[in-house]
């Protein structure tokens, strides 16, 4: 342990503070009172399963419906002359250099952390500016 | 810790009696800490006995992959920011220290209370990450978890509050005023 660490771990112990016994009850009875709450969980029913026969049948026969009409309305095809173009238009090869990142939990963590400490420094320069201003 | 799991679920069913022995470890040390943070004794006595009735009552909230000690002190940190009214002392503030309630509590020492020299050099949550790893020894990570910061946050204020506090040990009359911003 450095000297600094031991220096503010023996300064704390110095700091002479209990809770007292009138706090203590305090506290007791304060939390004979309340109860904890409970998880709220979500109250869907079930559903039937004519819902999802039901569903299902009405989902093929949209699907059959809009082929039909898309194929009957279908324009006539339009016949084009195709010209060999002059110059084949030659694009240049770009070799990417990249490796795809992967996200795992920590990392997004740490970006909404790292997000979190911007939005505190924004609000900390607004309200310095505000009492300077 | 498997002791400290059961008295959760016995407290969750609505045991107070296992939650105030959960917390019992912790009451003393969560005292002290709310002491730092307050602008009186009777502040950090209330913010304690909020934190606990809080915890008790949203008991159902707290994630096992964190210590129960770094919930609990999330827990403080909030109600002790939610007490500091308009009329409340800031720590940056605190110019006199007889007024301070921390010097008050502080047992006669030949030197200077480092943490006295603390609070009047560092920001509020530069001073509670250096209370946090070195009285309560938690890791960097659960200082960044109790903090709601990213740990290169954490890690780079906590050094910036050592250097500060090294300049107040090896010179006491250092100027005061010098603060080590998060």
């Amino acid at each position: 342990m450095d000297k600094l660490a031991k220096r503010l771990r023996e300064d704390a112990a110095h700091i002479e503070c209990a809770v007292s016994d009138e706090l203590d009850d305090r506290i007791r009875a304060s939390l004979e009172n309340i109860q904890p709450q409970k998880p709220v969980e979500s109250q869907r029913s079930p559903r039937p399963l004519t819902f999802w026969w039901a569903s299902s049948l009405t989902g093929v026969a949209a699907a059959i419906v809009l082929i039909a009409v898309v194929n009957l309305q279908a324009p006539d095809p339009v016949t084009t002359t195709t010209e060999p173009a002059a110059q084949p238009l030659v694009l240049p090869s770009i070799e990417w250099q990249a490796e795809t990142a992967v996200l795992v939990s920590p990392l997004e963590q740490e970006f909404e952390d790292l997000q979190s400490d911007l939005k505190k420094a924004e609000d900390a320069v607004r309200q310095d500016i505000e009492r300077l201003f | 810790m498997s002791s400290e799991a059961a008295l959760i679920e016995a407290a969750r069913q609505g045991s107070a009696a296992a939650f105030a022995e959960l917390v019992g470890a912790y009451r003393d040390g969560l005292l002290r800490f709310l002491l730092t943070r307050s602008a009186s004794f009777a502040d950090a006595e209330d913010a304690l006995q909020d934190t606990l009735i809080n915890a008790y009552r949203y008991l159902h909230s707290y994630n096992p992959q964190w210590r129960f000690s770094t919930w609990l002190y999330r827990i403080a940190i909030n109600n002790a920011a939610r007490l500091k009214t308009v009329e409340t002392v800031e720590l940056g503030d605190l110019g006199d220290e007889e007024n301070d309630p921390l010097s008050h509590c502080i047992q006669h020492q030949d030197r200077r209370n480092l943490w006295l020299s603390a609070r009047r050099t560092l920001s509020d949550e530069v001073y509670t990450a250096m209370w946090l790893r070195y009285v309560e020894d938690m890791s960097v990570n659960d200082i960044a978890a109790v903090l709601e910061r990213s740990v290169s946050w954490t890690k780079v204020n906590l050094m910036r509050g050592r250097k500060t506090l090294e300049a107040e040990l090896h010179n006491p009359a250092t100027d005061e005023k010098s603060k080590a911003y998060g």
